[in-house]
């Protein structure tokens, strides 16, 4: 496990294990779906129709918070008032869900193999994979890897009290064969790999 | 925009700057990337961006700009590009 480095005056350089790639491809993966506008079902609204007209200037005609909880700190509500949220996430919510996409899309990216004869389904079969990346990427990284443990959080039941006993004692606590372990290991491993790149900023 | 209530738009009027950003404290988001953020999007100091930061941690949410409510509409926009849990209002609702 190696963090980000610096690799000359304007590139950062990053080795993943195949395993660490792969994980990080899926979750990727994961946000893309999840940020996909064809999710039926997730918004509370029931005109779900997107103006095909709008939706090309970049205004949705949903505007109805996502029932999805991860969906929800994604494309958190802007106002405290419901009405004017609605309004807001018209507007912005189109565009923000773009953003997200694109920045998991460029992680995924920088991690698959360049290799045209490499299809999904087989296994990376390098045992390490090295990314470089411009500085000028770092933050649309950091943003990526950040939306991504926003989501894990919210699976972990992380955030919901303030007071709560620190996660961390809760998740040691756990027995290796509890999946929810593995996920928290995941989500602490990204936290550290967003330190490592903040320290180089 | 909706209608707005002749409150709202006497509000809008004001020379003074009306609505400000909230930043609201959540155990996801580190401390360096907040403030990091806040120093990218705001032009903050470091100094200026940690004491934000700081006060978010521990008072549980803090005014980070104010201006007009198209400006403070940006500022949540950005703000929720980069993960962080901000909401706008009226400087007289805080």
């Amino acid at each position: 496990m190696s963090g980000f480095l610096r690799s000359g005056d304007e590139k950062i350089a990053i080795t993943f294990s195949s395993q660490e790639a792969h994980v990080l491809i899926n979750l990727t993966e994961q946000i893309i779906e999840l940020l996909s506008e064809e999710d039926g079902g997730t918004h509370l609204s029931e005109s779900h129709s997107v103006d095909e007209l709008m939706r090309m200037v970049g205004i949705s005609t949903n505007d109805a918070p996502p029932i999805d909880p991860v969906l929800l700190r994604l494309l958190p509500d802007a106002y405290g008032d419901n009405e004017k949220s609605a309004e807001f996430r018209r507007y912005t919510e189109h565009g923000l869900r773009e953003k997200k996409r694109a920045n998991a899309v460029m992680i995924r990216e920088a991690l698959l193999p360049q290799d045209e004869d490499w299809d999904n389904d087989s296994p990376l079969d390098v045992a390490h994979i090295t990314c470089v990346i411009e500085s000028e990427a770092a933050m649309a990284w950091l943003s990526g890897m950040n939306d991504i443990r926003l989501a894990l959080a919210v699976r972990l039941d992380i955030g919901k009290d303030r007071d709560a006993k620190p996660q961390h004692e809760k998740y040691e606590l756990m027995t290796e064969s509890d999946p929810m372990k593995a996920v928290y290991a995941v989500y602490s491993w990204l936290g550290w790999l967003q330190e490592s790149l903040l320290n180089l900023l | 925009m909706g209608t707005l209530t002749e409150e709202e738009i006497k509000s809008d009027l004001r020379p003074d700057r009306p609505w400000v950003t909230v930043v609201w404290d959540d155990p996801v988001n580190l401390m360096s990337y907040v403030t990091h953020v806040f120093i990218l999007l705001f032009g903050y100091s470091k100094e200026k961006a940690t004491e934000l930061m700081m006060k978010v941690h521990v008072e549980g949410k803090a005014v980070v700009s104010s201006g007009t409510r198209e400006e403070m509409e940006l500022d949540v926009q950005r703000l929720h590009e980069y993960g962080l849990w901000a909401t706008l209002q009226r400087d007289d609702e805080i």
